[in-house]
């Protein structure tokens, strides 16, 4: 075995020997990075929902365009083809005054509602589907900006103030998830840096005698580094854990009221990648606490 | 190592102070030769532990130069200190051993620093321990030790790396007679193998039963520079 990789064992024993050592301060780092990643995992995994659940919004969106009834059929389906070029328009259904009239009866389970009326008072329409980048407020200000004015639209109908209101609401608790995140960050940075400088103390003796028989700088400080970053590992691996069970006990009473709003609910945990980057983000942070108690410390 | 023949501890008009006007040390040239046995003697406060704190560059002078084993510590960067003190091993008096650490992982500490792999450095622990008679002790803590035994267990560290300089500051202040006696024949014995040894110590029974090169300070001054009246590689029995 040649001298750097024992070297690389030896600071992977003194690390674990150091959080033998002082289980009860690594057991406070460990779990204050849990209770962090937990937080701001939950965050994150609620606002990365609430966006999904906007997408499939997005989707299901779409604008009607109810025509003038003095617009003759012909110059009707011209005007589907002008709408279908406006900004963000995917695709045009024309909806015929008969073919409104069945989706009503439809819906409205038989012709009894208009049986006593002479003749169809239900417009033609344009179903007008838009493109993904056009499901915004934004999106349908432009398209209705576009259509103002255009002969033959009797009215355009469109749920934009629904869509503005979740678009905020998904926005602000991004907001909110991105602050929590930063705030107790660096609250958990603090402590990983204050249980190291506790260590650092606690290990004076070692760290004076190391220093006497010659040990580098980076020999005494790497143990430590990594110390901070298995502590970390393991806070994170908690906090995956107990992210994944809060998200499966909760999952079936959210679906079922997701569902019940807005007819369908595919609400997912992280991928692989993203379990991956919350644990390691916790490894970050017991490094980078580690890092910043070395630099305030004083090591050899 | 040093170049053959070149004095291992050189210092030219070395000063050391803490406070302006007070010295700790004060104009103090020496040269230690290759496989010397040196004792420091002197009351307390005299310099002694200031001067060997100077030569593993645990301080730096205040004035004058000091070279050790080639180097000029007053010149050293905070990077090469780490590969000087691994040519120069240390005792001290309080032992500075461990407690958490068998006796086998606290001499083993210094061939850790240099990635030393396990198995030669467990045997070469193992021949250090037996060379200080303690082979038998290796898996022991420090605490269920003696002193005598603590100290030969700090002795086999500052020994295990085969250092060119063993500096040695009071290392039987805290044991009996008999112990300092069996310490010091362990002190000696390094000294004939061609370490240099600096030892310090206010116990004159030692300095004469040794018969060692006396350096005596006084206020941090050398006051009496007294050669060796044995062969510098001679085993004392």
């Amino acid at each position: 075995m040649n001298r750097g990789l024992m070297l690389i064992l030896i600071a992977f024993a003194n690390s674990l020997r150091g959080i033998r050592n002082a289980a009860t301060t690594s057991s406070m780092a460990i779990l204050t990075i849990a209770i962090v990643l937990v937080l701001a995992g939950a965050a994150s995994l609620l606002v990365e929902n609430m966006a999904g659940v906007l997408e499939e919004f997005g989707a299901e969106l779409r604008l009607t365009a109810y025509l003038d009834d003095t617009v003759p059929p012909e110059d009707q389906r011209h005007l589907a083809q002008t709408v279908a070029a406006a900004p963000g328009v995917d695709r045009v259904v024309f909806i015929s005054k008969e073919e409104a009239l069945r989706r009503f009866e439809r819906i409205a389970g038989g012709d009894e509602l208009l049986a006593g009326l002479d003749e169809n008072p239900l417009p033609a329409s344009l179903e007008i589907h838009l493109r993904p980048e056009a499901r915004t407020a934004e999106g349908i200000a432009i398209l209705d900006a576009s259509l103002d004015g255009l002969p033959g639209i009797d009215e355009l109908a469109h749920g934009q103030e629904w869509i503005e209101g979740y678009a905020r609401a998904v926005a602000l608790a991004r907001t909110a998830a991105g602050t929590i995140t930063i705030v107790l960050g660096l609250a958990a940075l603090l402590i990983v840096a204050n249980t190291i400088r506790l260590a650092l103390y606690a290990r004076r003796d070692e760290l004076e005698i190391l220093a006497l028989v010659g040990a580098s700088r980076t020999f005494v400080r790497v143990p430590f580094m990594l110390e901070g970053t298995i502590q970390g590992l393991l806070g994170g691996l908690i906090a995956l854990l107990v992210v994944f069970g809060a998200f499966e006990l909760v999952l079936p009473q959210v679906r079922t009221a997701l569902e019940l709003v807005v007819g369908r609910a595919d609400l997912r945990f992280f991928s692989t990648a993203e379990s991956i980057r919350l644990v390691l983000s916790g490894a970050g942070l017991g490094l980078l606490g580690s890092i910043t108690a070395l630099v305030g410390g004083r090591t050899a | 190592m040093s170049a053959t023949g070149e004095s291992p501890v050189r210092m030219y008009h070395v000063s050391k102070s803490y406070m302006a006007g007070q010295y700790a040390l004060h104009d103090v040239s020496l040269d230690v030769s290759r496989g010397e046995f040196l004792f420091l003697t002197g009351a307390s406060g005299a310099g002694k532990t200031t001067l060997l704190e100077l030569i593993f560059a645990a301080e730096v002078p205040s004035e004058g130069q000091i070279l050790v084993l080639g180097r000029n510590v007053a010149r050293l960067g905070a990077g090469a200190i780490p590969a000087l003190r691994r040519r120069v091993g240390v005792v001290f008096q309080d032992f500075k051993l461990l407690q958490e650490r068998t006796v086998e992982e606290n001499v083993r500490l210094a061939l850790d620093v240099v990635g030393t792999p396990r198995r030669e450095a467990r045997s070469r622990v193992f021949a250090m321990l037996k060379s200080v008679g303690l082979q038998h002790r290796r898996f022991h803590h420090p605490l269920s030790l003696s002193g005598g035994e603590q100290q030969r267990v700090a002795l086999a560290r500052a020994l295990v790396n085969e250092p060119e300089i063993l500096l040695a500051d009071e290392p039987t202040g805290n044991l009996d007679p008999e112990l300092t006696i069996e310490i010091m024949d362990l002190i000696v014995k390094a000294s004939t193998r061609g370490t240099t040894v600096m030892v310090a110590t206010h116990d004159h029974s030692l300095i004469e039963r040794y018969g060692k090169r006396v350096l005596r300070l006084d206020a941090g001054r050398i006051a009496e520079d007294v050669p060796s009246a044995v062969p510098s590689t001679g085993a004392v029995s």
